[in-house]
Order: C-alpha cells, then sequence, then structure tokens
C-alpha cells in the first residue's frame, strides 16, 4: 500500500510525544523530582502543558508564585503534539491548564477546543526576521521598510540564508511558516488550500534559503553563533531580541502574532481554574508586565506598560490564520514534503553484545515508530556497529512510492542483532566519511550507544579527525542519545563538539527521543 | 444539540463544570440574616459581581450572592436545580432558558451594552475619508454599516481606499474581526446586526432569510480565518496592538478600560449605525431570584457600579460615559437591530462557518 506520507502523525507519535514531553520536564524542571508521582496533583501547583518558547519565563513565575503562592509547573512540548493530546483526552487529569504562543492551531481542533473553558492573552510578540548587521548594511536595508518579498528576493539572489525552528514542532516555525506563507502568496485575506498550491514555486525558493532547521528556539540560537556561515533567523521577535548583535526585522507586509493565552481545562477542578485565574490576573499586572516586557522582550497586553527598550512600536498588519485544519495540514504537509530541503541522516546504532535483550528491542520499537515520521525526498542511512560497523544501508523515501523505502528501512531495522565490542569513534568517523560533502539537505548524525567506547578509535583521535574534516563537513552535527550504561560526558563531548545536541533516553523513551531529534533533521 | 452551543457546552458537560467566581467573599460587615441567592451568569459580569462594593451594596439590601459562571448560550444545557437566577449576556439565550424553565412574566433586564468597532486611529481615518465611517471627536465616531457591508461583499481591500498607502499596516481585505458565532456571544451578535442590514432592515426569521443573507454572513466570517473565542481575548490583543485594527466588542469592555483611568491615544470608538444591544437579561427561578434582579435595575448604588464595570443600566442615560470623547453618552442615531430568534442564529452561525 502506498500512502502520501504525512510530517505529523498524531496516533502513531502519541506515545513517543508523552515521552518526550516526560524526558523534557526532566530536564527543565531541575530540582522538583521527588520521590512522588511528579504528575500527580498537588494543591498550590498547576500543572501547565506549555510551548518550549515559554522555558525563558523562569524569573516571571517565580514572582507569580511569590505573589499568589501558586507554583507554576511547566512541561513543554510542540503546539501540534499539545492540541493532539488535549483533543484525544490525554490531558485530562494529567495538566490544569494549557499554555502554548498561541491557540491559534487550537482551533481548527474542535475536540481539542472544547478542552479549553477560557484563554486569556497574557503577552504577545510577532514574527520577525532578525539579521546579521552587516547583510542589513549589505543588502542596502532600511530595516522598518522591508517586506517579506525583499527577504524573499534576497534568498533568491543568494545573498542571505537562514535558519528557522520545525513547524511540525515548535509554534514560532508554524507561525512563521503560515507569515512567509500568507505573504508570499498574495493573500489578502485567510490564506486557502489554492493561495497555498498556487504560492508553491516561490515557497519553494524561499526554503532554499533555510540552512539550518531546530526542533527549538533555544538550539537554532547556538547553532547560528557557531556557524557563522547564516545570515539571519525566522523567529519571534521576543526570541531575536534575546540574541546578541541581530537587527530585528517585523516586516511591513505582516506578521502573525503569538499572543500566549493562559487557558483552563474543563477536566480541572474549579479550584484549579481559580488558581489559574489568579496567575492570569498576577501575569496582567503592571509590575509583572513590565518584568515580562523588560526580560523576556515580550510585548505587554495592558495598555498603561508601554513594551520594553528596542521594541518598535510602529503597527504592523496582522495576517490571518489560516480557518480551517485542511489548509493549516495542507501548508504543514506541503513544507515537510516539498517546500523544504530534504534530510539526510545517519543513525549510528550500537548493537554490541550489552544491548542483546530488552534494550535491542526498544531500539527496534523505536526505529520502526520513527519509519512513520520520515519525510517525502529524506535520505535515510541505518550504520549498526559493534567492534566495528557492521553494515552501511542507505534507503530514500521515494515520493512516488514512500512505501518502499519505509518497509526496506523497517526490514533492516528488524534484522539487527547484538553482538560484539563498543567501537564508537571509529563507526562515527565512518559515518563522517560516509556522508561526504554537504549536499542540498539537512545533513546529521544520531549517535546510539548503551555503553562507553571499548575499541578502536579513543575519543582523542576522533577530535582530531573532526578538527581535520573540511568546513562543510565540520557542519554536520552529531545528536547524540544516553541510554543504558552510556557516559553522558562521552556523548556531550561529541554533541559540543560537532554542534550537536544530546537526548537522555535513559529515564524517557528511546522512542521519545528519537522523535524529539525529528526536529533537528 | 445546537451547535453554537456545542463547544461550550460539551466544556461545562464533560467536567461538571460552573466556575466558581467568588462573589459572595462577604468579610462579615454583614451581621444581619441574609438571604443566599446563587445564580449563574455570563463571564462578563463576573467582575461586576465580585467588585467588593458590589458585595457591600447587595450586603445591605440582604443578600449574599453565589456566582458562578458559564457561557450565555451553554446555560441551557444545565441543571439549574437549586439555582434562583440565570444571567446570560444577551436576550435571545435568555428567552431560550425561560421557556425551557416556565418563566413567567417579563424578564428583568438591568443593563446593557452595545456592540462596538474599536479602531485604530489610522484605520479609523482611513474609513472615514472613504465615507465608510464618520468621526465625531479623534476617538469616537460612527461605522456606516450598509457601506461596510458592501465593501465586505465586494472583497474591498485596505489597498483600494484612498489614503490608506501611506500606513503600512492598512493592507489585505477589510474586515471587522469577531469572535467565533458558533461559541461566542458576541460573534453571533455580529452575524445578528449584518444580516438584520443584508436582509434590507427586517430582522431574519425564516428559511428564505438564512438564504438570502448566508452568502454575505459567510464571508465576513471566513475572511478572518481562526476566529477567537472570547471577546476578552480579541479585545486584549487589540489594547496590545496585535491583530486587526477593527475589532467587534462590547461597550462595557472599552467602558471599563476607560474607567481603569486608561486613555489609550490609538484607540477610536466607532458605534456601527446599526448594532445589536447585549442585553443582560436575569432569568429568575424563584422568588429571591426576582427580587435580586428587581433591585439591580432599581437601586441607585447599584446602577452606579454596574456604570462603573461600563454596563448601561436601563431607562436614563444619565450618569454613563463621563470619558466622552471615547464614548457616547446617548445611544442617539444608533439604530437597534433585533435578535433573530436563537434557532435562526444558530443556524446563520453554522452556515458562516461551514
Amino acid at each position: 500500500m502506498t500512502t502520501r506520507l504525512r510530517p505529523y502523525r498524531p496516533g502513531r507519535l502519541l506515545a513517543a510525544a508523552l515521552a518526550a514531553a516526560a524526558l523534557l520536564t526532566g530536564c527543565t524542571a531541575s530540582g522538583q523530582q521527588t520521590d512522588t508521582d511528579p504528575d500527580a496533583a498537588r494543591p498550590g501547583t498547576l500543572r501547565v502543558l506549555a510551548s518550549s518558547e515559554l522555558s525563558d519565563m523562569t524569573t516571571v513565575l517565580a514572582q507569580v508564585a511569590r505573589s499568589t503562592g501558586v507554583t507554576v509547573r511547566p512541561t513543554y512540548m510542540g503546539t501540534l503534539d499539545a492540541v493532539d493530546l488535549l483533543a484525544r483526552g490525554k490531558a485530562d487529569g494529567r495538566y490544569d491548564a494549557l499554555w502554548l504562543s498561541s491557540d491559534d492551531y487550537l482551533r481548527l481542533r474542535p475536540d481539542a477546543a472544547r478542552k479549553v473553558v477560557s484563554e486569556t492573552p497574557v503577552m504577545s510578540s510577532p514574527v520577525a526576521v532578525g539579521v546579521r548587521p552587516a547583510t542589513v548594511r549589505a543588502l542596502g536595508w532600511n530595516p522598518a521598510d522591508v517586506t517579506w518579498t525583499d527577504v524573499e528576493q534576497a534568498v533568491r539572489s543568494g545573498r542571505l540564508t537562514y535558519g528557522m525552528t520545525d513547524p511540525a514542532r515548535s509554534n514560532s516555525g508554524f507561525s512563521t511558516l503560515v507569515s512567509v506563507a500568507s505573504a508570499l502568496s498574495g493573500a489578502q485575506s485567510a490564506l486557502t488550500d489554492a493561495d497555498v498550491r498556487g504560492a508553491t514555486p516561490r515557497l519553494k525558493e524561499f526554503f532554499r534559503g533555510q540552512k539550518l532547521t531546530s526542533g527549538s528556539s533555544g538550539w537554532l540560537a547556538g547553532a547560528y553563533r557557531r556557524r557563522g556561515d547564516v545570515d539571519a533567523l525566522l523567529n519571534y521577535e521576543s526570541v531575536l531580541e534575546g540574541i546578541p548583535g541581530l537587527t530585528v526585522i517585523r516586516p511591513a507586509d505582516g506578521v502573525i502574532t503569538a499572543d500566549y493565552p493562559l487557558s483552563s481545562l474543563a477536566s480541572t477542578g474549579a479550584a484549579a481554574r481559580e488558581d489559574v485565574r489568579r496567575v492570569t490576573e498576577a501575569l496582567c499586572s503592571a509590575p509583572l508586565q513590565k518584568l515580562i516586557t523588560d526580560t523576556t522582550h515580550r510585548r505587554p497586553v495592558v495598555p498603561s506598560v508601554p513594551p520594553g527598550a528596542g521594541l518598535d512600536t510602529a503597527r504592523r498588519r496582522e495576517l490571518p490564520f489560516p480557518g480551517t485544519r485542511s489548509v493549516a495540514d495542507g501548508l504543514l504537509d506541503a513544507y515537510e514534503n516539498d517546500l523544504r530541503r530534504p534530510s539526510r541522516t545517519v543513525y549510528v546504532l550500537d548493537t554490541s553484545g550489552s544491548m542483546e535483550g530488552d534494550r535491542l528491542a526498544r531500539l527496534k520499537t523505536a526505529l520502526t515508530g520513527l519509519t512513520g515520521d520520515f519525510r517525502d525526498r529524506e535520505e535515510v542511512t541505518l550504520m549498526p556497529f559493534g567492534s566495528d560497523v557492521k553494515d552501511v544501508r542507505t534507503h530514500v523515501v521515494e515520493p512516488a512510492d514512500p512505501g518502499r523505502g519505509l518497509r526496506a528501512i523497517r526490514a533492516d531495522t528488524d534484522a539487527l542483532a547484538a553482538d560484539g565490542k563498543t567501537a564508537l569513534y571509529t563507526s562515527l568517523e565512518k559515518a563522517y566519511d560516509h556522508l561526504g560533502g554537504d549536499r542540498d539537505a539537512f545533513t546529521s548524525i544520531v549517535l546510539m550507544t548503551d555503553g562507553e567506547n571499548t575499541t578502536g578509535a579513543k575519543a582523542g583521535d576522533f577530535d582530531a579527525f573532526y578538527r581535520g574534516l573540511a568546513a562543510d563537513r565540520r557542519r554536520i552535527p552529531v545528536f547524540t542519545v544516553l541510554f543504558g550504561d552510556s557516559d553522558r560526558e562521552e556523548l556531550e563531548h561529541i554533541a559540543g563538539l560537532t554542534g550537536g545536541r544530546l537526548f537522555d533516553a535513559r529515564d524517557g523513551s528511546l522512542d521519545g527521543a528519537f522523535e524529539e531529534i525529528r526536529g533537528y533533521q | 444539540m445546537r451547535r453554537i452551543a456545542g463547544i461550550v457546552l460539551a466544556v461545562l458537560l464533560v467536567g461538571g463544570v460552573v466556575a466558581a467566581v467568588v462573589a459572595g467573599r462577604s468579610d462579615g460587615d454583614t451581621g444581619t440574616a441574609t438571604k443566599t441567592v446563587r445564580m449563574v451568569i455570563g463571564s462578563e459580569k463576573a467582575e461586576y459581581f465580585a467588585d467588593p462594593d458590589v458585595v457591600k451594596a447587595l450586603a445591605a439590601k440582604g443578600y449574599t450572592v453565589k456566582a458562578e459562571t458559564s457561557g450565555s448560550w451553554a446555560m441551557e444545557g444545565l441543571d439549574l436545580k437549586g439555582y434562583d437566577l440565570a444571567f446570560p449576556s444577551s436576550q435571545a439565550p435568555a428567552a431560550e432558558l425561560a421557556g425551557r424553565h416556565e418563566v413567567r412574566g417579563t424578564l428583568p433586564r438591568p443593563f446593557y451594552s452595545p456592540l462596538v468597532v474599536v479602531a485604530h486611529r489610522d484605520a479609523a481615518r482611513v474609513l472615514a475619508a472613504n465615507g465608510l465611517a464618520t468621526l465625531a471627536t479623534g476617538h469616537r465616531g460612527t461605522l456606516r454599516m450598509t457601506a461596510y457591508l458592501d465593501a465586505a461583499r465586494h472583497d474591498r481591500t485596505w489597498q483600494q481606499l484612498k489614503g490608506a498607502a501611506k500606513y503600512g499596516e492598512l493592507s489585505g481585505t477589510l474586515f471587522v474581526s469577531s469572535t467565533d458565532p458558533e461559541s461566542s456571544n458576541s460573534g453571533a451578535l455580529y452575524l445578528a446586526a449584518a444580516s438584520y442590514v443584508d436582509n434590507g432592515g427586517r430582522v431574519v426569521a425564516d428559511a428564505a432569510g438564512i438564504d438570502r443573507t448566508a452568502p454575505l454572513l459567510k464571508k465576513l466570517v471566513t475572511v478572518q480565518g481562526a476566529q477567537q473565542t472570547s471577546s476578552d481575548a480579541v479585545f486584549r490583543d487589540f489594547v496590545s496592538g496585535a491583530g486587526n485594527p477593527l475589532v467587534l466588542v462590547y461597550e462595557s469592555q472599552v467602558a471599563s478600560l476607560l474607567a481603569g483611568g486608561q486613555r489609550p491615544d490609538d484607540l477610536v470608538v466607532l458605534y456601527p449605525d446599526t448594532t445589536v444591544n447585549s442585553d443582560h437579561t436575569a432569568v429568575p427561578l424563584t422568588e429571591d431570584g426576582r427580587a435580586l434582579a428587581e433591585l439591580l435595575g432599581s437601586d441607585p448604588a447599584l446602577r452606579r457600579l454596574a456604570v462603573r464595570h461600563g454596563f448601561r443600566p436601563q431607562g436614563t442615560a444619565t450618569g454613563f460615559a463621563p470619558a466622552g470623547t471615547y464614548l457616547q453618552q446617548e445611544l442617539t442615531g444608533v439604530k437597534q437591530a433585533p435578535v433573530p430568534t436563537s434557532a435562526v442564529l444558530h443556524e446563520m452561525a453554522r452556515r458562516a462557518r461551514g
């Protein structure tokens, strides 16, 4: 059977999403772990399902806790996952409130929207373009007048490259995608399917300029600094204002604005909703609105507090958000499977003797699960290793017959067997050799191991190998997955050296880690 | 179940919800025996009933009020046993409730608030320059509904209006943002006003009228894309400078903002020349409920407090709109469109969204 790939399949990924959420909570809510179930309801604590963009609100939330006695405990999740969780009733009893960057997408899903009792926007931030000042000068731009069409022209002429977050996993990426599509399609009102189809050639050109993708705004900023060859970032104004040295441009022909509505849920009790109301009230008080705009660069929603320093108050047209799910999902599908540059990934997978049994079974489940998420045109290489690389199997998800590549990946996954030592660095070097130079793709390596390096090249050898690579190959990041008895420091070092990121799958599931990495591929 | 109530109602049923609003935080200054009145109210009145001065004024008359909030249309599906009063934000749901609970006699309407369009100043000026609005002061004017609906019918863009070019933010199709008419009262009342004008100044009362007005209403709604579900949220976005330059809100929301001492420079209140009043209509379920509802409309202190929260007490306009540069003290020149029956309104909303 051949079906068109969807960039995002909530049904199959729900478990992964939950696991990813648990994973992230583990990292972010540090110091809050207790012996009891951390997800249990507790008086005075609001369990909030939140966009990851809100992780910069720690100081503000500490103030809220002081003034209201209510502690906000966020679990960060992408908008689509959060909305899906809500729609399926899986958030019932687990969360007391919802706090997304925007409820625009939520409104397109009546089954999720009806779980929300009330929503109050507490701050706002428009989509913007952050550009290196040197590039602004070279392009001869006056920041106040720049339009999306100007950005498009700069991209087409090869004078502007940029990074943005993954629209399927990050609210900022999704809002950026809608802003770009609305502006470049010339739609005068809410985007329609026909607008998206009509704009496809232009959008394809536009996304050629995207050199960086990311599952989170934080990593995007770091990768931008590291790379040095990317001219701009597309994200919320608040994120861009937090990165030193960027000229932040709100395109004159329109933006989508996030308004961060704190929303109470029907599945909770009156006491929890009263806490949500009090937290909302505190957030909307003048002192906290001022703190928000000063520390997070978002715009206040009360007229008595002026926007923080550097936030230009000239009006911008608000581009309407699509009014139907088919348009929003269709745009996302087009982006993932057609508009964006494809991804190209080598999975370096530890199948040494210690993986025997449950660990190998979990790896197989996780990889098989991923085949529901691979995009059209994606190139996937499986590189299982033990004492050395055992096999190199490359498959491409061909748009004409995506099922074929996916079946082959599943078959190869099924055939994985555990034996041998752990030649981690030797295998990693072979992955770089396999990838060669930079093709027109988002190229990366995923390294999953359950133990330390026991044979072959040593850590120092790999460092030297990496430093000896040509510049375009040094741009290939390694996303490392901590699993079983692997050494955190070792994997953190590899991720740090190559500009990747470490994902911890020891507490959560391997599925969750693999799924989260998708945002970076 | 009717669609318009669907969303909010499902919320209430699923969650067994009715949010407690803390009306009766009576702090002991009511030593006398008081009657406790339990009521379910539209959320826009929650602040009024939570105002300590209102609590005090009610206590002085011997009442303690326990108010819980619910969407106006959602009250239809609530079990109101044990309640003394239901107090939705407009007449249509109140009439439904009265029918359902066999409430006889006139329904008290202690205060009301017309729907208005808030505009950014540049947008208001461009509308005025093109005959779509007239401005009385720098912050107040009239939206000419016939001209506006005509522009909407023809997908008029801001770019086609003279004088818009110098304001970069004024581009794309000209439209007023409202809330989702299927789940929110103000969005539904927008359709009521527009359909009345489109139907030649007659309230739509039958299938033929619904058919006749459906194309325009659908246009007014679909042009907006995703719509918000609460009038509070759209007004907040407007105040923060985000969103569409023309937004439909309750006059009481503006009044409440002004009462807080704000005088936003970039705010013009446009009264549609044909609008709909949100008639806060009480449905008394017991004698105590009726007595309290009457009191809200007759007691001078409570009427003054209603004005503080932006509501217009029925009867005399005296005392309303001290912030005269933004608000009209009297609604002369503003035609009140009657609201269709809720069955008609539901169907209109369904077809406009669908």
